[in-house]
Parts: structure tokens; sequence; C-alpha cells
């Protein structure tokens, strides 16, 4: 079967964006290709594949013909893939299995939200729009009620205080910091990330990510193609996805996603690759209590002791087996719905190509995982990228 | 929220624990309705007069509601009269068509005026609102309120299934609603979201509430499910407590008023 290799991959700067959809869209694809070591254009890219949720409902409907005729790709076959905040995510395996079938040799994935301009009401509607509405939404939650939730039953169920979650928010801000596309660029202490205003207790305004504006796209291209355009691809050596239950009463735990599991034994099998070969795993950490679940559903801790490897900085940047969200993470660098997933594979492509800037580059990086999740678990799709084909 | 009773020879009534001038925060005259019909012998009544004596338009009929929530039937030539005064927050059911003297009920909780008012114009605002994104329609509240104030039950292979479904694992079609959840539950975990936090349909309220918050409880027979807590003011959840249920007003919207069941602290 055809192997993949990343061969391209940009971004905005997450945050406050003053560009619109189309002047993001067309940043992250010119980034994108001006990466690509060799010649490379949109007009070669054959299917494209775009995450969004179309936040505010700009746009609802043909996103992605929209974006692509903007960003020199008029006429090529797009469409816009929609999971909630794993929405690029699921792009990236979408392009991925279109080139592993055979249908296509250059395929563009990558993700689009605006999120800050719209009024405080209105956005305020569309974070909620991603949860279980019938039941979750009309019993008064968000996500950050439902992250809440499913935090104060682990504190419950482990031995772990809510200052393991204060933990993971240092670490994300600290390798946040030096990132020159992440959102929130601010060394954070423990007492500061300790103290902060209530949202849904027991998270703090420091367990929750921002909302973001930002677009990122990575182009992919099948194996036979890929040392055309570069002499140095990442090898996209596995992907897997699963789903789970909308709504979190309807999932047999309360603090395992089951949807992280499957997607990421699929993608563990397809790559061949165990847990402890991965030196850095972009996770998704929409909130801290999120990224403590993902270290034990991806493996890289025991069943509830996802607390102690927070508390005792297993995840920190060079400093254990593996550096959990060397970006930032969606707590530090941002969390744009639909461009997080791509955003990730962008942070990996770049550190496994060992071009990231210092202090920021993971040493001797050969193996990436990235785990993009929707919601509050309901759709999760991971990938697992390496130097070595 | 327990109701205040009274007895005479024309009819029971009641009012909230905030006395004739107030049903509190997410009362009013169809909630403190349905505690009366739960706590009396089950019957047929007329409902016609005490609709027309509700502030808001409800999003599912009246009568539906009363069903789903009692075992009481309403019927046009029902054998009682279910009435409401139009200038107080006292409820009765009576065999006559009206009351000639409604009696004066006093409140056994303090009501705070300011919060009282402010609350009054919170879901007046709230109501004339429309949605900017997600909502449930009315015809989404029709269709799941016998699971959903009722809490009616599906029952698949020996399971009890809450709330309703579909289709099962091996495609066939889970059997309709046959079960009805206990009236309790205990607690799994629970959350306050802050005003800031909190969805926009309860944005205008939730901030003179303090926020509001959210428990996960598990019933007996093995379903769970989310519900805002009610008359919270006083105690604050904890995991393992036991709460039960009341259909309280959850939002408006639409010019609708939307019910459900709410949790309370036992």
């Amino acid at each position: 079967m055809v192997d993949v290799a990343m061969v391209g991959a940009g971004q905005t700067k997450f945050g406050n964006h003053p560009l619109g959809l189309k002047g993001m869209w067309s940043e992250a694809v010119e980034k994108a290709f001006s990466s690509v070591d060799n010649d490379c254009s949109p007009s070669m890219v054959e299917e494209a594949f775009i995450g969004s949720i179309a936040f505010g409902g700009s746009q609802l409907g043909n996103t992605a013909a929209l974006l692509t005729e903007h960003s020199g790709m008029d006429g090529v076959s797009v469409r816009r893939v929609e999971n909630a905040c794993a929405s690029s995510g699921f792009a990236l395996r979408d392009a991925w299995m279109t080139i592993k079938s055979g249908q296509a040799d250059i395929v563009v994935a990558g993700g689009i939200e605006k999120m800050n301009d719209l009024s405080a009401e209105r956005k305020r509607y569309w974070l909620g729009v991603s949860g279980d509405t019938e039941w979750e939404r009309l019993a008064g939650l968000t996500f950050p009620g439902t992250y809440a939730l499913t935090a104060r039953r682990y504190f419950h169920e482990f031995e772990s205080t809510h200052d393991d979650l204060v933990h993971v928010s240092v670490k994300n801000h600290m390798h946040g910091f030096d990132n020159e596309v992440a959102h929130l660029r601010k060394d954070v202490s423990f007492e500061k990330a300790n103290s902060g205003a209530m949202v849904a207790d027991p998270l703090t305004l420091y367990d929750c990510c921002p909302t973001s504006d930002g677009a990122s796209a990575v182009i992919l291209v099948a194996d036979h193609l890929a040392h055309q355009f570069t002499d140095t691809p990442i090898w996209v050596k596995g992907s897997g996805a699963g789903s789970d239950k909308l709504a979190l009463h309807d999932r047999p735990s309360l603090t395992q996603l089951r949807a992280t599991q499957l997607a990421s034994q699929k993608a563990y099998s397809i790559a061949n690759v165990q847990p402890n070969q991965i030196d850095l795993a972009e996770v998704h950490d929409c909130f801290t209590i999120a990224e403590v679940l993902a270290t034990e559903d991806l493996g890289f801790a025991g069943r509830g002791e996802g607390g102690r490897f927070a508390r005792d900085g297993l995840g920190r940047r060079n400093e254990g087996d593996v550096t959990i969200n060397a970006s930032g993470g969606l707590k530090s660098k941002g969390h744009p719905l639909g461009a997080t997933g791509t955003g990730q594979a962008v942070e990996v492509f770049k550190q496994l190509r060992h071009q990231v800037e210092s202090p920021r580059q993971v040493r001797d990086a050969e193996v990436g995982l990235t785990h993009n999740v929707g919601g509050s678990g309901a759709t999760c799709a991971v990938h697992i990228f390496g130097r070595e084909r | 929220m327990p109701i205040s009773k009274s007895s005479s020879e024309q009819a029971v009534f009641a009012s909230s624990t905030y006395g004739q001038q107030w049903a509190g925060p997410d009362g009013d005259r169809l909630t403190i309705a349905l505690q009366l019909l739960q706590s009396e012998m089950p019957s047929t009544i007329q409902i016609d007069s005490f609709v027309d004596s509700l502030e808001f338009t409800p999003s599912t009929p009246v009568a539906s509601i009363i069903e789903s929530t009692t075992d009481w039937t309403v019927s046009s030539d029902g054998e009682f009269h279910l009435l409401a005064s139009t200038t107080s927050f006292i409820v009765a059911i009576s065999k006559h068509e009206s009351i000639r003297q409604w009696p004066d009920l006093p409140s056994t909780k303090p009501v705070d005026e300011q919060q009282k008012t402010a609350l009054e114009e919170a879901w007046m605002n709230e109501i004339m609102g429309v949605s900017q994104g997600a909502y449930v329609s009315q015809s989404q509240h029709m269709l799941a309120m016998p699971s959903r104030l009722g809490l009616h039950a599906q029952e698949d292979a020996s399971k009890i299934v809450w709330p309703p479904r579909q289709l099962n694992e091996q495609g066939q079609r889970i059997a309709p609603a046959s079960n009805r959840l206990d009236n309790a539950a205990k607690i799994l975990t629970w959350t306050r979201l802050s005003a800031v936090g909190a969805p926009s349909e309860f944005s205008l309220r939730a901030p003179l509430l303090g926020g509001v918050s959210t428990v996960l409880v598990e019933f007996s027979s093995g379903p769970k499910g989310v519900f805002m807590l009610a008359d919270d003011e006083e105690g604050q959840a904890s995991i393992d407590q036991r709460v039960t249920f009341e259909v309280r007003r959850l939002y408006g919207q639409d010019n609708l008023i939307h019910y459900g069941l709410k949790a309370l602290l036992n």
C-alpha cells in the first residue's frame, strides 16, 4: 500500500487575528507551500480537506470552496470536514486515506476558525454547539462544565488533586512562552495558575484554553513523490480515529476517553509503534484535566497515574521519556477549534525536521504523535509521524 | 422546594414556600400545580382556566406536561378543576369551577425583593430572545417530554435505557418507554459554573444566582443523567449525595417557556 509523507506545513499565529477567513487561510497555505524544500504549488493539489465548525455562522455552507478559491486551488475537489474541535484531525485522516487508497497523490489538509469577531453573546452560543444540545446544554453545561464534572470525578477516584492540573497549566505555558505562533505567550507560576478565577468548579481560568482565531495547513504526498519535494519528508506512519457517546452521562466511564483509546490503538497498530517510542506528543488539552486523561488513554501513564505524571513533570520538554505539548498545547498555543488538529501536525512536522528554534526543539525527536479530540470526547483522531518511513 | 398547602371545604390550595407573592427563582403556577397534583390522589381534571392564568406559553401543551409528570388524566369533563389565582401564586384543586375566596398563604422562606424583581425582569427579557446558535426545537421538546419530565425509560435486553435511544447494537429498534425511573438518584460528580461559564440560555439569570450548578447522577436502575440543581442557595452538592427531582422552568426562548426536571439536594 502507498505510504504517505508530509512535505510541507504552515500556520498563522493563533490568537486574536486581524485577518478574516480568506486572509488567514491563504496565509497558512502560503506558509505550508513555502516550507516545501523544492518547487510545489497550490495548482498541483488534487484534493483538499478543510476542518472547521464555521464558528459564528459566517459562510456556513461551502466554506471550503471559498477558501480554496482564495488560495490558488481553484477547481480542486474540496470539502469542509466537521467534527467539532477534532475537525482538522479528521481532515488530516481523510487526506491520508485518500492517498493511501490511491485516489490522489498530492492532498492538502487544514483547518480554520475565526472566533473573536463575534459579540460575547453569539460567541457563547457557538462555543456550546458541539456538546449534547438536548440534555447537557439544557442542564446548564458547556465544555468547561463537562470537563469540570470529569475533573471532580477523577479526583474522587484517584489520588489526585487540582494541584496536578496546575502543573499541566504551568508546563504548557512554559512550553508556549517561546513559541512565536502561540496565543498566550506568558510564563505562569504555580501560585498564579493556582489562583485563577473559578470558571466551572473545580476548573479555573488557568485550566481553560483560550478562544483563538487561526488557520493551519499541511501538504501530504504519496511515497513516490516525497523525495521530489524534499530530502526530509515526515512520514505519516499511522492514523486512527474513534468515537464515543456524545453526552458524558451516556459513557460507562467518566474518567476515560474511549474515543482516544480506540483512535490511538489503531494508530499505534498501523504505525507499528509503542507509546514508549513517542518522543513528543501534541495532545488535546482544551482543559488541563483533558491532558491528564490523554496521558493515560494514549499509554504514557497507567490508569489513574496521569495526575502523578503531571505532578512529577514527566511531560516537560526534554525531561521525561516524552515531551507533552512542546508547542504549549491548546492551553498556551491556543485553540482555534477547526484549525487545532492540523496545527498540531505543523508543530510535529517542524520538531521532527529539527527546525524548531531553540530552546523549543525536542532533543533527538524521531517519532511524534498528535491527538485531536472533538468536544468532550465524542470524536478523536490520532496520528503518528516519523522521520523514518 | 416543598410547597405550602392548606385545605378548605371547596379546595386544596398550594403555594411555594415563598408564599403567595412569588413562585421562586425558577417556579411558576404550573410548577406549583404539578407538585400539588403529585401530592394528591390521582383522578381526572379540567385545566382550561388554569392554562389562561400562566404568564408565559409553555413550549409543550400543559395537558401533556401534567400527564407526563403525574398520574392525573386531563379531561374536559374531569372530576376536578385545576385553578389558579391571577393575582397571586396560589394554585388549587377543586370540584368547583372557581374559587370564591383565595386564602392567604404565608411564606416560610424569606423573599429577597431585589432578587425577585431582577429575576422576573430576566425571565421577561430571556423569553423574548431568539436562538443564535444551537437550540432545541419545540417539536424536540415535545418528543422528549415523557423522558425529560416524567423519567420514562426504555428497556433493551433487560437493561434500562434513558435518555431515549433509537437502535441497539444489533440494529434493532428499541421499544418505546415502558418503565419509569425512580424519582431519586445518587450524585457521581458535580460542578458549579460561574456566570461566565454558563450556556447562553442562562446568561441573564446566572449572574443573579451566583452561577448555576449541575449534577451528574446515577439512578439505581443504571442510567445516568445530568440535571441543573435547584434551591441550592444554602447547600453544596457532594459526591454520593442523594437527590430527588422536580419540574421547574428551564429557560425561555422564542416567546416560549421550557420546563424540565431539576435536582434537589436531600
